[in-house]
């Protein structure tokens, strides 16, 4: 089975669930609309943007059931299997933000790769990398942290008229 | 009253009394001459009759104050001296008071001037003691405040050099809190993920195996 392709807009292992719940909802209006009676108004469910995107560019078609059944497996077996990283901002990132983080990711380290944001204001700027076993503190805290050898020195330069 | 005015006192007493007597010794002795051969009964009676003559009650009046005047001299120069001894007596008591007086009151004066001389001379050694002590113990409050002050300064030193940094880190990003946006800080966080890339990926293979 190929590997599932994920779009940007696919971000974390809660947008892998949302996904299978649409591929759920879609299974059961094509079964209703396959034990309807002719000439019974039918109402299509709505897809996400998500769900479009996922399906283009993995070239699956939504409304064949064979393709949906393959969709959803995959989409199964990635929200089990995929790397869950989880990344911590100063604020609430946008989704645009996030985007070239996601991109990188799953260019460079797992092109599975899931993630899941957070907020700590304490780190002002930069972010919180925590992966399953490891924590990469790439903020501006720690950052700081490691120059404080240099301010010091700057300051007591300072001090000492230097 | 001296000895000499109450020797001159009793002197005018006797001699006073020693005329008397002698008076009426002269007028005894004066009918006593010769005398006509009388008979003893008759002289007795003549001689009693001279003498009532001789002593009638003018005579003895003027006897009597003759006697008074006298003796009121007498008495009079007698209270004169001793109102003038009495006077010397009493000028020169009061004398003898003064000075002894002055001489009992400038002996107890030296007395209290050395009294106050001494105490004031301990008062001094004591103060003197006390300035003493006190210039010391200023002194070793002045160097343990010295030594004190500068062990607080170091550690002040020390303390600011250990958590300066800490401070401005703290402060800065509290300063900048979330005024950064996050699309400025994505070359950061890119440059960052990049140079953990390797460490990234090997956790996440160990992770997901």
């Amino acid at each position: 089975m190929a590997q599932l392709k994920l779009p940007s807009t696919v971000v974390s292992r809660a947008d892998a669930m949302r996904l299978l719940r649409e591929i759920n909802s879609l299974d059961d209006f094509f079964a209703g609309a396959a034990a309807r009676k002719g000439g019974t108004p039918l109402q299509p469910p709505k897809t996400t943007k998500m769900l479009d995107q996922l399906g283009e560019i993995n070239g699956l078609n939504l409304l064949d059931a064979d393709s949906r059944k393959t969709l959803y497996e995959q989409l199964e077996t990635l929200s089990r299997q995929a790397p869950s990283l989880h990344l911590s901002f100063a604020n609430e990132p946008s989704p645009k933000a996030v985007e070239p983080i996601l991109l990188w990711l799953r260019e460079q380290i797992h092109p599975n790769c899931l993630v899941q944001t957070g907020v700590a204001p304490a780190i002002a700027a930069g972010c919180i990398l925590r992966t399953p076993n490891k924590v990469f503190d790439m903020s501006m805290r720690v950052h700081l942290q490691k120059q404080a050898h240099f301010l010091n020195e700057l300051i007591a330069g300072a001090i000492n008229g230097r | 009253m001296n000895k000499g005015g109450l020797i001159l006192i009793v002197g005018s007493l006797l001699s006073s009394t020693a005329a008397f007597v002698w008076l009426i010794w002269r007028m005894e002795g004066r009918g006593s001459g010769p005398a006509k051969k009388l008979a003893p009964g008759q002289l007795s009676d003549e001689a009693a009759e001279d003498v009532e003559h001789i002593f009638n009650d003018e005579f003895r009046e003027e006897l009597r104050n003759r006697g008074r005047l006298h003796f009121e001299k007498v008495i009079g120069e007698s209270a004169m001296f001793l109102q003038q001894d009495l006077r010397e007596t009493t000028a020169q008591l009061n004398d003898y008071m003064r000075s002894e007086l002055t001489r009992t009151l400038q002996a107890e004066f030296k007395k209290y001037e050395q009294s106050i001389a001494d105490a004031k001379q301990i008062a001094l050694g004591s103060i003197e003691k006390t300035i003493t002590t006190i210039e010391q113990q200023r002194q070793l409050m002045e160097q343990q405040l010295a030594a004190q002050n500068n062990a607080n300064k170091e550690r002040a030193i020390k303390q600011f050099e250990q958590d300066m940094a800490s401070i401005v880190n703290h402060y800065v990003i509290k300063a900048i809190g979330n005024q950064i946006d996050l699309s400025d800080q994505l070359e950061y966080i890119l440059a960052e993920l990049e140079a953990n890339k390797q460490a990234i990926i090997e956790d996440v293979r160990n992770g997901t195996a």
